[in-house]
C-alpha cells in the first residue's frame, strides 16, 4: 500500500466534481440538476480539507465548515423555490418549465 | 496549555454594516408585531436604516485603511466606495417596490415585510463583499446576497413566469458558486492562504522567479473567472440573466440588475486585482475577450426584444461588458490607474439610469398596462413626467452627454485608452451606437404614437418621487462626476496598503 498524499485527496474531489458538472449539464430533472450541484460543492470540501492536510493548517478546514453551512441555506431556498414551482406547473422537468422566451 | 489571545474586533469600522442588520432585525420584529394594514411603516423603517447607514460611512477613518476581524474585513476606501452605491441602489429601489410590492400587482398580493428583510439581507452581504479582506468573507457575501435575490425573483409565487426565472436564476448561480469555491480552493492549495494581501504577497516572488506559472494556479485563475462570470453576467455565462429579469417582479429585476452585479464586480476587483494582481498578465486578455463578447452579444441580442424588461435584460449584459472593459484597463497600482475607479463610477451610475429604467416600467404597470414596447405608446400624451424621466434613463443608458451614463462610458473609454486598448475603446463606442437602436425605440414609441389600452388613474407619491430623484441624479451627477471619480481613484491606496 502506498502512502496517503495529498494527491489522492485531489484525484476524489476533481472526479466529483465533473460528475457533479457533467450531471448539471446533461439531467433534465430539477432536483436531480440541484443533486449535483450539491455534490460539486462536496467535492470542493474535500479539495479544501486535503489541502489543509497537505499544508497542516486549519484554514482550510474552516473553509468548508462554512461552505456546509451555506449549502444548507442553498438547499432551503432552492428546495423553496422547486416545491412551489411544482405546486404550479406539476412537474420538475427543466424542459417543460419556459414559459419564458423571446 | 499556551494560552490563546483573542482578537478584540474593532466594531466602530463596521457601523454601517450593523446598523443595516439592526434595521432588518426591527422589519422582522415589525413584520411579527404590526397588522398587515400598518405595514407600510417599515418603508420608513427601512428608508430610514439605509440613509443611517450610509451617513454613518461619515464616522470612519477611511484614510487609515483599517482591517479587523483579523484581516477578515477592510475598511478601505474600496469598501467606502461600494457602500455608498449600494446604499444610495437599496433606497432607490424600496422607493420604486413599494407601491408595486403592497399595491397588488401580482396575484393576491406580496408580503411587504419579507421582501425588505430580503432586499436588506442581499444589501448587507453585497457590502460585505464590498469590505473583504479574505476569500471567505467574499464567498459568504455573495452567497448571502445571491441567496436573498433568489428569493426575491420567485417572490411572485403564484405566478409560474416569477418561480421559473427564480429556477434558472438559482441553479446557474449555484452552479457558478460552486465553480467559484473550487476556484478559491485552488487558489488556497497553491498559496497556503485564504488572505487576499498574503495571496499578492506570495504570489509576487512566484512571479519574478524563473520556470513560469503553476499550472494549478491558472486552473484556479481559471475557476475564479468563469464563478465570478455567472454572477455578472458575462457572455457566455449570461443564460439565467434575461429570464431572470422578464420573470421577477419589477422592481426586483431593476434591483438586481444593480446590486448582485455590484457584488460580482466588488469580489472581481477584490479577487483579480488586490489578490492576484500579479498574476495580471494571465487574466487581462481573458477579461477583455469577455469584454468585448459580452458588450457585442448583449446589445445585439437586446434589438430583437419586444418585452421591455427582457430588453433591459439584455441592456445590462451589454452593459456589463462597458465594466468588463474598465477592468481590462488594469496595468498595475500606480496613482493614475484608472482601471477599477472607472469600474467604481459605472456601477455608480448604473444604479441610476437601470433603477430608473425598470422604475418607469413599475409606474407603467401600476398604471394598469403590461411591459411591452406596445404599452409605451403613447406614454407622452398621458403622462410627460414619466416619458421625460424614461427618455432620460434610456438616452444615459445609450451614453448621450452631459448625462451620467456618458461620463461613465467616457471614463472606461479613458482607462482602456490609457493602457492601450484602442480597439475594446471602439468597440465600446461602436457598441454604444448600436445600443441606441434598441434604446431610441422606446423613446420613439412613446412620443410619436396614439396611445392603446386602458389607463387607470393611480396615485404612487414614493415611486414617482424615486424617479424624480433618478431624473435629476442622472442629469447632475455627470456634471458633478469629479469628485466621485476622485472619491473613486483612491482604490489605488485601498489596494496597495499591503
Amino acid at each position: 500500500m502506498s502512502e496517503l498524499t495529498a494527491n489522492h485527496f485531489l484525484v476524489l474531489s476533481a472526479a466529483l466534481f465533473i460528475i457533479g458538472m457533467m450531471g448539471v449539464l446533461t439531467r433534465r430533472n430539477v432536483l436531480v440538476i440541484f443533486m449535483c450541484v450539491e455534490l460539486m460543492f462536496n467535492a470542493v470540501n474535500v479539495s479544501f480539507i486535503g489541502f489543509a492536510w497537505e499544508q497542516n493548517s486549519l484554514v482550510g478546514q474552516t473553509f468548508a465548515l462554512f461552505i456546509i453551512a451555506v449549502a444548507a441555506a442553498e438547499a432551503v431556498v432552492g428546495l423553496g423555490i422547486i416545491m412551489a414551482l411544482s405546486r404550479r406547473l406539476d412537474t420538475v422537468d427543466i424542459d417543460k418549465v419556459r414559459e419564458l422566451r423571446e | 496549555m499556551p494560552v490563546v489571545e483573542l482578537v478584540r474586533p474593532e466594531w466602530g469600522l463596521i457601523v454601517p454594516e450593523l446598523i443595516l442588520l439592526g434595521t432588518i432585525v426591527v422589519v422582522l420584529a415589525g413584520d411579527l408585531i404590526l397588522s398587515r394594514r400598518q405595514h407600510s411603516v417599515l418603508t420608513w423603517v427601512a428608508l430610514a436604516g439605509l440613509a443611517l447607514s450610509l451617513l454613518s460611512n461619515l464616522t470612519i477613518d477611511w484614510d487609515a485603511g483599517r482591517s479587523t476581524f483579523n484581516g477578515m474585513f477592510q475598511a478601505d476606501y474600496f469598501s467606502l466606495f461600494i457602500n455608498i452605491v449600494v446604499g444610495v441602489a437599496g433606497i432607490l429601489s424600496v422607493m420604486i417596490s413599494s407601491s408595486y410590492v403592497e399595491g397588488g400587482e401580482e396575484p393576491e398580493g406580496l408580503p411587504w415585510p419579507e421582501y425588505l428583510a430580503l432586499l436588506l439581507f442581499s444589501i448587507l452581504g453585497t457590502m460585505l463583499v464590498g469590505a473583504a479582506g479574505d476569500l471567505l468573507m467574499i464567498f459568504l457575501g455573495i452567497e448571502m446576497g445571491s441567496l436573498a435575490v433568489y428569493a426575491l425573483t420567485g417572490f411572485a409565487r403564484r405566478r409560474a413566469t416569477s418561480l421559473e426565472g427564480a429556477l434558472k436564476y438559482f441553479l446557474l448561480g449555484a452552479f457558478a458558486t460552486a465553480i467559484l469555491i473550487y476556484g478559491m480552493a485552488w487558489t488556497y492549495g497553491a498559496t497556503g492562504t485564504t488572505a487576499l494581501d498574503e495571496i499578492a504577497a506570495r504570489l509576487r516572488p512566484v512571479i519574478t522567479g524563473e520556470g513560469g506559472i503553476e499550472a494549478s494556479l491558472l486552473l484556479a485563475l481559471l475557476l475564479l473567472a468563469i464563478g465570478l462570470g455567472f454572477k455578472i453576467a458575462a457572455v457566455p455565462f449570461h443564460m439565467w440573466t434575461p429570464d431572470a429579469y422578464q420573470g421577477a417582479p419589477t422592481p426586483v429585476s431593476g434591483y438586481m440588475s444593480v446590486v448582485p452585479k455590484v457584488a460580482g464586480f466588488a469580489a472581481m476587483a477584490r479577487v483579480l486585482v488586490q489578490a492576484l494582481g500579479p498574476l495580471s498578465d494571465s487574466w487581462l486578455t481573458l477579461i477583455a475577450i469577455l469584454a468585448l463578447a459580452t458588450m457585442v452579444y448583449g446589445n445585439v441580442v437586446a434589438i430583437a426584444q419586444r418585452d421591455v424588461k427582457r430588453m433591459l435584460g439584455y441592456s445590462s449584459i451589454g452593459h456589463t461588458g462597458y465594466i468588463l472593459v474598465g477592468l481590462a484597463a488594469y496595468s498595475g497600482m500606480s496613482a493614475d490607474d484608472r482601471s477599477v475607479s472607472s469600474v467604481l463610477f459605472y456601477l455608480f451610475s448604473y444604479a441610476f439610469m437601470n433603477i430608473g429604467a425598470f422604475g418607469v416600467v413599475t409606474w407603467l404597470q401600476s398604471r394598469g398596462l403590461g411591459v411591452t414596447l406596445d404599452d409605451f405608446r403613447g406614454l407622452a400624451t398621458r403622462s410627460p413626467l414619466a416619458a421625460i424621466a424614461m427618455t432620460v434613463f434610456m438616452l444615459s443608458l445609450m451614453g448621450l452627454p452631459p448625462l451620467l451614463g456618458f461620463y461613465a462610458k467616457y471614463y472606461v473609454i479613458l482607462a482602456a485608452v490609457q493602457v492601450g486598448l484602442i480597439w475594446l475603446a471602439v468597440a465600446v463606442v461602436v457598441m454604444s451606437a448600436v445600443s441606441a437602436f434598441f434604446y431610441l425605440r422606446v423613446v420613439a414609441v412613446m412620443y410619436f404614437n396614439e396611445p392603446v389600452g386602458d389607463w387607470k388613474t393611480q396615485r404612487t407619491p414614493l415611486l414617482g418621487t424615486g424617479l424624480a430623484l433618478m431624473a435629476i441624479g442622472t442629469l447632475v451627477f455627470g456634471l458633478l462626476s469629479s469628485p466621485l471619480l476622485d472619491l473613486a481613484q483612491k482604490w489605488v491606496q485601498a489596494f496597495g496598503v499591503a
